[in-house]
């Protein structure tokens, strides 16, 4: 991967695991942080953070893993 | 004497100048005015009285922006069963009372005083700037004068000099009554108290602070005192030097959100001067050093008024005519469509434009393009205002009109600067503060407002950048622990299992003042203080600016507010509320007309079958029902290779936006960046097309500003570029197949109207009728909604939401020990692409670098030495200044200058909700520097 591609990700991990850490309300964190993905990302990010979390899941949290599975 | 022959208070035109103030009063009273009846208010002047029934009575030291004075004796007047002749200005109406304003005895004590002020001044009429528009000279007519029965051989202060230092206008110290008019405009309207009245008797002057020259004085040059002056003592240099205007426009502001009203005055084409309207229903006749003199840009050399195009961003710019650059940019997006796909291409809208350039990008983007990669330059100031009020409140928008703080009891100002950034809504603000009202600021720096003339904060919580979130937690702690709560307004308006899920967070001990004081810097006593001030004032308003939305928790920060205000039952009536101040003139309307890319107009989201169908249905066209990427992620995509083509409308991104190495990168690696602005900017160096904007001075349409307050935007003078910008854009959607056949921009927001609720009601016939509407503007609501949330909340419930604290990850360390934030100044705009190119440089010339005298010291710093700014983005150099405005620990700027590299030091943390930058909060190390520029 090069590295721009790398800034790319980098910037979605950051992003997925900064939303978990801060929806606002704290009941079952996955299914808004599912919520928020569908309302503002776009189909390509949410399969490249798919792909993340296949490729490297130990970048992201626990929470968006959960989010992940039922997006 | 021009008298109307029966008393209709709708007849009444409050356009001209009624002398005195109109009282607020629902008791009336019945006088006799020249033997006219005329009912008004109760404690309406005589003088105000007799105006309203066109009996028009002689002034000079009165005008109806300033209470009565009393000072001229021109307006004498006669009172039946009253002794003497009292000034009518300084007389208010009772019952009953039967008043003569022409009276051969009043003529003639009338002509005497105006004897005296001509027998000491200028009998220069014909050469005067004032020629023609001067009320001295009115009234010398208006009593009869035909000599001086004195001469004018006698002392006077003919000889006195001109004061040439501001440049915007002169004071001519021969030509002044000593009316003590701009004295008053300078405390009552503006409220600097910059201006004062020096010496005794004859030797009476009107003196710049401490008798210095205005320049260096503490005058703010807002121009009230221009504005106010009846003779041409005060006078503008434009007026000066191009003669008196001879047509006027009435047109709105294009810098802050407050939107002001002005009207446009001009000689033919050429603006003479900018007068703030005084029905204007943002600033009441009011304006600052930006809206009243900082226009010249519009015509400013460096305005670029043709088309170009260039292959590669190495080549030279060739200009060519508009069919040629609408080609050579379609051409480029369509292959771009081809190669890479529709979602290679976007948009960004800008702030700046009218709502109907700004409906009409987003259009072109979402059916032209045929995608919702459609964003705004609203995402790096508001987003989080969006986001978080409409998760709270259900609008994403402030919940007030301006004109409400006049009911405030407690108005707690966070993160904004208003004397500096929104001045006009300031000059309110503090007019309250002045009444009584109690004062608390939430801001890492003593902004102006903790102590100016005659005000003071009660509580400044000086907290530490980054932790807004924790204060307000810990404030709302203090109402929830402490039995501060309106049970009634909460059990009647909000959502009672949100309600009892926030009270059982907020009371957590890890949100009290004493936990948190560690973090946030503030004394949890102090805190304390605040709190209980804010829950117990009666009727308590928040106003909150960028230092609350930029932030990594910029949402939560504004759902915690909302959190705070519910709680405390301040929302729904005058005088209360949560009130965004938005950054540029249409903020608040590029989000309302759809340019998130998640959103349609009136922010409804694109998934929604039903609205999509609508729109789908006018447009004629299948619409995309994926959100589409932010302006983050569009560049990300550009950085990666998959996003190749933008059109960016009046925005320079490359100054702009933060982390500025990214965003050149991200440009550079684009097959066809389109610039639409006034100027070459930072952005235009990596454009392959450059399309030429148009100023405010030129536009057709409407501005929204921070209180929903539509207004009118008219054209003041011919277009410089031979197209409206919504017409070049048009264009550029029927190159790229897709027809936008519109004839006027009236008819652009007539489409707006048929496809939102919110503004069903609103078109260029309504606002001409009423001069402006706050969204909604429906049938509900046909003439708009001043206070929002009256009889409930819009979303129905009011829904509370927890704001666990979460820290930034931006913290200080031992590399990076100083943690800068970053703001505005007076005199300048944002980037500055404005305000740099008029005289206002002559204020601030440069950003420089605000360091704690401790912070210099221990670096070996001095007061404007050069030093070198490193943070984790990159590196700049900038002036010093040493101040006690901000704590130790703590560094600030500006970013209105691009030399000054501002964002090449900020980082790419954004807002967890809406990836709002966080401007913020960057950690820096300062370093003497022994060069000077990067």
């Amino acid at each position: 991967m090069n590295a721009s591609a790398d800034y790319k990700r980098q910037h979605l991990i950051k992003m997925a695991n900064q939303i978990a850490d801060n929806v606002p309300t704290r009941e079952d964190v996955p299914a808004q942080v599912s919520q928020h993905m569908r309302q503002f990302w776009t189909p390509e990010m949410q399969q490249t953070l798919r792909d993340i979390a296949s490729s490297t899941p130990d970048f992201l949290s626990e929470e968006v893993h959960s989010a992940l599975r039922s997006l | 004497m021009n008298m109307v022959q029966q008393f209709d208070p709708a007849q009444v035109d409050y356009t001209k100048d009624l002398g005195t103030p109109g009282p607020q009063s629902d008791v009336k009273v019945t006088v006799l005015i020249d033997g006219m009846p005329v009912t008004v208010p109760e404690g309406t002047s005589v003088m105000r009285a007799a105006a309203m029934v066109g009996a028009t009575i002689p002034k000079l030291c009165a005008t109806d922006s300033l209470n009565a004075f009393g000072s001229c004796r021109l307006c004498l007047v006669e009172i039946e069963g009253r002794p003497g002749t009292p000034a009518s200005c300084t007389t208010p109406c009772q019952e009953g009372m039967s008043v003569h304003t022409q009276t051969p005895r009043l003529d003639k004590l009338r002509k005497g005083v105006m004897e005296l002020y001509i027998s000491d001044h200028p009998l220069d009429c014909l050469t005067c700037p004032a020629n023609g528009d001067c009320e001295l000279q009115d009234m010398a007519g208006a009593v009869g004068l035909r000599d001086v029965r004195y001469g004018m051989a006698g002392e006077n202060h003919l000889h006195k000099g001109k004061d040439e230092s501001n440049p915007y206008f002169t004071f001519d110290a021969s030509k002044c009554i000593v009316c003590s008019r701009c004295v008053r405009a300078c405390s009552e309207v503006q409220g600097t108290f910059a201006l004062t009245i020096a010496g005794r008797g004859f030797g009476s002057e009107v003196s710049p602070s401490e008798q210095q020259p205005f320049l260096e004085s503490e005058c703010v040059s807002c121009g009230a005192c221009v504005q106010a002056c009846p003779t041409a003592t005060l006078q503008e240099k434009s007026v000066i030097n191009l003669g008196v205007p001879s047509r006027k426009v009435k047109t709105t502001c294009a810098y802050c959100g407050v939107g002001c009203s002005f009207t446009a005055e001009l000689r033919g084409d050429e603006v003479v001067r900018m007068v703030p309207d005084k029905q204007g229903g943002a600033n009441a006749g009011h304006s600052c050093v930006k809206g009243r003199f900082a226009w010249g840009y519009a015509q400013h050399q460096d305005r670029v008024t043709t088309p170009m195009i260039r292959d590669s961003i190495q080549d030279e710019w060739r200009a060519v005519d508009w069919d040629e650059a609408i080609t050579f940019a379609a051409d480029r997006l369509k292959a771009i469509k081809r190669t890479h796909g529709v979602d290679a291409i976007g948009g960004i809208t800008s702030s700046r434009c009218t709502n109907e350039e700004v409906y009409v990008v987003q259009k072109m983007v979402r059916a032209a393009f045929g995608t919702n990669n459609v964003d705004t330059c609203a995402r790096v100031c508001h987003s989080p205002t969006g986001y978080g009020l409409k998760q709270t409140f259900g609008t994403s928008a402030g919940t007030q009109d301006f004109a409400s703080v006049a009911h405030a009891d407690m108005v707690m100002v966070i993160g904004a600067n208003p004397t500096d950034a929104h001045p006009v809504f300031a000059s309110r603000m503090k007019r309250r503060l002045r009444e009584g009202a109690d004062l608390i600021v939430i801001d890492p720096r003593s902004i102006d407002l903790v102590r100016s003339p005659h005000i003071h904060a009660e509580h400044h919580l000086q907290l530490m950048p980054g932790t807004n979130v924790a204060v307000l937690n810990a404030i709302s702690h203090v109402v929830a622990t402490e039995g501060l709560i309106d049970e009634a307004f909460v059990a009647e308006r909000c959502n009672a299992a949100s309600f009892r899920a926030w009270v059982d967070f907020i009371r957590l001990p890890e949100n009290s003042p004493e936990q948190l004081a560690a973090v946030t810097g503030v004394d949890a006593e102090s805190l304390r203080a605040a709190a209980r001030a804010y829950a117990t004032a009666g009727n308590a308003a928040i106003y909150y600016g960028l230092g609350v939305t930029e932030h990594s928790q910029g949402s939560t920060m504004v759902i915690a507010m909302a959190n705070l205000a519910m709680a405390t039952g301040n929302i729904g009536r005058l005088g209360v509320g949560v009130n965004p101040l938005r950054g540029q003139n249409n903020v608040q309307g590029s989000c309302d007309m759809g340019s998130f890319p998640h959103e349609f107009v009136g922010y409804r989201h694109v998934s929604d079958d039903t609205v999509r169908d609508q729109f789908s249905s006018i447009w004629g066209v299948m619409l995309r029902e994926d959100p589409g990427m932010r302006i983050p992620n569009m560049l990300d995509s550009a950085v990666s290779g998959d996003f190749k083509g933008i059109y960016i409308q009046g925005e320079d991104i490359a100054q702009s936006d933060p982390n500025t190495q990214h965003v050149a990168e991200a440009l550079t690696a684009m097959d066809c960046v389109i610039v639409q602005d006034l100027f070459l900017n930072e952005t235009s160096q990596f454009a392959h097309v450059f399309l030429p904007g148009t100023s405010f001075l030129e536009k057709d349409g409407t501005f929204t500003n921070a209180e929903r307050r539509i207004n009118r935007v008219r054209p003041v003078m011919t277009s410089r570029t031979g197209l409206s910008e919504w017409e070049a854009t048009c264009a550029l959607s029927e190159a790229m197949g897709y027809p936008m056949p519109y004839d006027s921009a009236a008819q652009i927001m007539d489409e707006i109207a048929a496809l939102t609720p919110t503004f069903a009601g609103v078109s260029f016939d309504l606002l001409d009728r009423l001069g402006s509407v706050q969204w909604p503007c429906n049938e509900q609501a046909p003439t708009g909604t001043p206070i929002m949330h009256k009889d409930g909340f819009v979303r129905g419930e009011g829904q509370f939401m927890t704001t666990p604290y979460v820290p930034t990850d931006e913290r200080s360390t031992r590399k990076f020990p100083l943690l800068l934030t970053t703001g505005r100044i007076l005199s300048q705009y944002n980037v500055g692409a404005q305000t740099r190119r008029t005289d206002n440089v002559v204020w601030h010339a440069e950003d420089v670098l605000d360091i704690h005298e401790a912070d210099a010291e221990a670096r070996g710093i001095g007061d404007g030495d050069w030093v070198e700014i490193t943070s984790r983005a990159g590196q700049t150099r900038m002036r010093v200044r040493i101040s006690d405005d901000i704590p130790a620990g703590v560094v600030y700027t500006t970013f209105h200058h691009p030399v000054s590299g501002t964002n090449v030091i900020t980082t790419d943390n954004s807002d967890w909700a809406t990836n709002c930058p966080e401007y913020k909060v960057t950690a820096v190390e300062i370093r003497p520097s022994s060069e000077q520029r990067a």
